[in-house]
C-alpha cells in the first residue's frame, strides 16, 4: 500500500513535468505531436524505472560512510549517477535495436534526448534527498516516469489542436507552449494536498 | 542557428566574429528564448535574484570550463564514448561548483538544493559542448561559453526581478514595495511604497512558466525573424 | 576511429584524474564544511529568541555565535520521562560530542518514541531570567517541517518560533519560515492553561482566541496543520521535563 502511495504521489501530486518543472528542454522540444510525445514518453518511463534503483544501489551500497568503502564518498554522486544514466540509456538503445527493430524505429531517436533529460538525473536526486529505500525508489521511478508521460501527452494533444487557433503571430509556438504549461502547472497545484493514503 | 565554425586563425585576436560569438547569445540566439534549452534550472531558483544571480554565475563557470576542456580534447575524445567524456568533465565543474558554495554560501546552497545537480543535465551545456567547443578552438569556445552562460543569466535575472518584485515586494530580499509602511526605514519620505499587497502567486512554479512566456512573446514581437511558423 | 583499447585507457585515466581531483578538494574542503553546517543550525537555533538578543542571528558573525552559545547558553539532552541524561549516553546514541548541538533531530525522530532523545538549550538573560529552547518536528505537506520554540521563564508563555522546512511550497507552505509577520504571531501565545496542557493552535479563517490560537496561512492550510500537530505532539514531549522544572 505504501509503494501505492508513492506512486500515485509522484505520478498526480508531485508530478516532475508539472509541479517541479523538470525534463522541459525536452517537454517542450517533442511535444509537437502526439505520437512522437508517446515514444519519448514511454521511454523516459522506462529509463527512469531501471536507473532509479541502480542509482539507489550505487548511493546506498558505494557512496555512503555505511557502504563498502566504509566512507563518505558522495562528493563522487553526481559523476555516478549520470555515467549510469548515460550507459543504461545506451545499453537500453542497444537492446532495443538488437531484438525488436520496430520499436527501436519508432523510440530510436528519442533515447539519447533522455541522458539530459532533467527528470531522470532529478529524479535520482530526489529519491536521495528523500531518503527513499530501495522498493520505494522503484515505485518513485515509475510513477515519476508515468507522470512525465502523462504531462507531455497532454501539453502535445492540447498543442495539436491549437494550430487552428489564431494565436497572436509573436506567441505562436514556443511562446504558448510555455503559457499552456504554466497553466497546466496551476491546475496540478489543485491536486496539492490530497493524501494519496487517505483512499 | 549560428553554430557556423570560426575560421581557423593562429593566435588570439578580438574581431567581428569573435564579438558576435558573445553577444549574439544575448539576443538573436538566446539560450532561453530562442534555443530553449536550460529551462529546468531556470524555472525553479528564479523565485528570488539573489538565487538567480548564484545559479547564473554557476552555469558560467561551468559552461566556459566545459567549453574550454572539452576543446582542447577534442581531437583526442574516442567518438564511441563521446558523451560520457562530455558528462563526466560536466559532472565534475558541477560538484566542484557544489563544494564550493556549501564552503562559501551555505545559505544559498541550502536553498539551491539538488538544482545545482541539475546543471550537469542543463541542456545549454551539453547542447553547447555537441555544437560549438567540438568543432571550434579553445579560444573561441571559451568567448562562445561567455556569451551562452551570460545570455542565460539575464534572462534568469530578468524573470526573478519579476518574481521577487511583484511576489515578495523585494529585490535581492531588500523591501521595496509592501502592504504597510512599517517595512520602510523612513516612513516620511517614501509613504507611497506602502500599498502594494504581494501577489503570492508570483512565487510559485507555473508563474515563471509565464514570465518566460510573455519574455518570448516580447522578444519575437521585437524581432519578427526569431518567430517559428509551425 | 580509435581501437576499443585507447577507448578503454582515456576513459580510466581520466576517470582516475577527476576522482583524484575531486577527493583531494572534499577532503580539503571538508572541514569548512562541517563549521558552516553547525553554524547554521546555531543561527537556527536563536533565532527562535532573536527578540531577546543585541543583532539578528542572522547578521551576526561566526565568533558572536559561538561565544554566545559558550557564555550564555546551557544544553541540555533529556530523556523522554524528562530527565536529564548524561553525555556518555548521547555518545551511545552516536552523536560523538554528547551536546544538544550534536543530536541529529532527523535521525533521532526514527528512533522507538521511549528511546528519543530531546536537545533542550536555555538561555541565560543578563537580568538572570532564563529562556528555555525546545525542539518540535512533524510533517507539512510535502516533507518534513520542524522548528525551535522558546519559551519565557514561567515555562508558558511563548517567547518566539522560528520554524524551517524541507521542501514546502515557496510562497505558500514556506511562508512559516519566510514569513515574520506570521510566526511573530506566536510570540506572547501561552501553551497551559492552568495545568493542562493546551498548545497552540493554527486555526484556519484567523485565531478565535487571543491566547492559545494564531491566524492560519491563506493556501497552506496542510502546512499549517501540520504545525499545529507538531507542536501539540512535540511540546507534550517536554512535558515531564516542564513539569519538574515548575515544581
Amino acid at each position: 500500500m505504501e509503494l501505492l502511495n508513492i506512486f500515485t504521489k509522484a505520478a498526480f501530486i508531485e508530478n516532475l513535468a508539472l509541479s517541479y518543472f523538470l525534463g522541459m528542454c525536452s517537454y517542450l522540444a517533442v511535444s509537437k505531436t502526439v505520437k512522437t510525445a508517446f515514444g519519448l514518453g514511454l521511454a523516459v518511463i522506462f529509463v527512469l524505472g531501471i536507473t532509479m534503483p541502480i542509482n539507489w544501489v550505487i548511493n546506498t551500497y558505494l557512496l555512503s560512510e555505511g557502504g563498502i568503502f566504509a566512507t563518505d564518498l558522495t562528493f563522487l554522486r553526481f559523476i555516478l549517477f549520470i555515467a549510469v544514466i548515460a550507459s543504461m540509456v545506451q545499453l537500453v538503445e542497444m537492446v532495443v535495436e538488437k531484438f525488436s527493430p520496430s520499436l527501436y524505429n519508432s523510440l530510436g531517436i528519442f533515447l539519447p534526448l533522455i541522458t539530459v533529460n532533467c527528470a531522470i538525473l532529478g529524479g535520482s536526486l530526489f529519491m536521495v534527498s528523500k531518503e527513499y529505500n530501495f522498493s520505494e525508489s522503484v515505485a518513485f521511478g515509475l510513477g515519476g516516469g508515468f507522470g512525465w508521460f502523462l504531462a507531455i501527452i497532454a501539453i502535445a494533444a492540447i498543442r495539436e489542436k491549437i494550430k487552428y487557433s489564431a494565436v497572436p503571430p509573436a506567441l505562436r509556438g514556443l511562446g504558448m507552449a510555455f503559457l499552456l504549461t504554466g497553466l497546466m502547472g496551476l491546475a496540478f497545484m489543485s491536486l496539492m494536498g490530497i493524501d494519496p493514503a487517505a483512499f | 542557428m549560428a553554430d557556423v565554425k570560426v575560421a581557423e586563425k593562429s593566435g588570439i585576436t578580438f574581431g567581428k566574429k569573435e564579438r558576435k560569438l558573445l553577444t549574439d547569445p544575448l539576443s538573436d540566439n538566446n539560450p532561453i528564448t530562442v534555443q530553449v534549452l536550460g529551462i529546468c534550472s531556470a524555472l525553479a531558483v528564479t523565485t528570488g535574484m539573489k538565487n538567480a544571480a548564484v545559479m547564473a554565475v554557476a552555469v558560467v563557470f561551468v559552461a566556459v570550463l566545459s567549453n574550454f576542456f572539452t576543446s582542447l580534447l577534442r581531437n583526442s575524445i574516442p567518438k564511441q564514448v563521446r558523451m560520457i567524456v562530455q558528462l563526466v568533465i560536466i559532472a565534475t565543474l558541477v560538484t566542484i561548483v557544489e563544494l564550493t558554495l556549501k564552503a562559501v554560501d551555505f545559505e544559498s546552497y541550502k536553498q539551491l538544493s539538488v538544482f545545482i545537480g541539475l546543471i550537469i543535465t542543463n541542456c545549454i551545456i551539453m547542447g553547447r559542448l555537441e555544437a560549438f567547443a567540438l568543432a571550434n578552438k579553445p579560444y573561441e569556445s571559451i568567448l562562445d561559453g561567455i556569451g551562452n552562460g551570460v545570455g542565460y543569466g539575464i534572462i534568469l535575472l530578468i524573470v526573478a526581478f519579476f518574481r521577487e518584485f511583484f511576489g515578495k515586494g523585494e529585490i535581492f530580499g531588500f523591501k521595496i514595495i509592501g502592504p504597510t509602511n512599517e517595512f520602510l526605514l523612513d516612513t516620511t519620505t517614501s509613504t507611497w511604497m506602502g500599498w502594494y499587497a504581494s501577489n503570492n502567486l508570483m512565487v510559485l512554479f507555473p508563474s515563471a512558466m509565464f514570465v518566460i512566456g510573455i519574455l518570448i512573446w516580447v522578444h519575437r514581437a521585437w524581432k519578427p525573424h526569431l518567430v517559428d511558423i509551425s | 576511429m580509435h581501437s576499443t583499447r585507447s577507448v578503454i585507457t582515456f576513459v580510466l585515466i581520466m576517470t582516475l584524474l577527476v576522482a583524484l581531483a575531486l577527493a583531494g578538494m572534499y577532503s580539503g574542503l571538508k572541514p569548512i564544511h562541517k563549521k558552516n553546517e553547525a553554524l547554521y543550525s546555531k543561527k537556527a537555533t536563536l533565532s527562535a529568541i532573536s527578540a531577546h538578543l543585541p543583532t539578528q542571528p542572522s547578521a551576526m558573525a561566526e565568533d558572536e555565535v559561538i561565544s554566545l552559545f559558550n557564555n550564555k547558553i546551557e544544553q541540555k539532552v533529556l530523556n523522554m520521562k524528562g530527565q536529564e541524561v548524561d553525555a556518555s549516553v548521547v555518545e551511545s546514541a552516536g552523536y560523538p560530542g554528547g551536546k544538544a548541538e550534536n543530536i541529529d533531530m532527523a535521525k533521532e525522530v526514527k528512533k522507538p518514541l521511549d528511546e528519543q532523545l530531546l536537545p533542550l538549550y536555555v538561555y541565560n538573560k543578563d537580568n538572570g531570567e532564563k529562556l528555555y529552547i525546545l525542539y518540535v518536528r512533524g510533517k507539512g505537506l510535502w516533507d518534513e517541517i520542524w522548528g525551535c520554540v522558546a519559551l519565557e521563564g514561567d515555562l508558558n508563555t511563548i517567547a518566539g518560533v522560528a520554524f524551517d522546512h524541507k521542501a514546502e511550497t515557496p510562497g505558500l507552505g514556506a511562508e512559516i519560515k519566510d514569513n515574520k509577520s506570521w510566526y511573530s504571531q506566536f510570540t506572547g501565545k501561552k501553551i497551559y492553561d492552568g495545568d493542562t496542557f493546551k498548545s497552540v493552535y493554527v486555526r484556519k479563517g484567523g485565531a478565535k482566541d487571543d491566547v492559545y490560537e494564531v491566524d492560519g496561512i491563506s493556501g497552506a492550510t496542510i502546512t499549517a496543520d501540520g504545525v499545529t500537530e507538531m507542536l501539540e505532539r512535540g511540546l507534550e514531549y517536554y512535558e515531564p521535563y516542564l513539569k519538574s522544572v515548575k515544581s
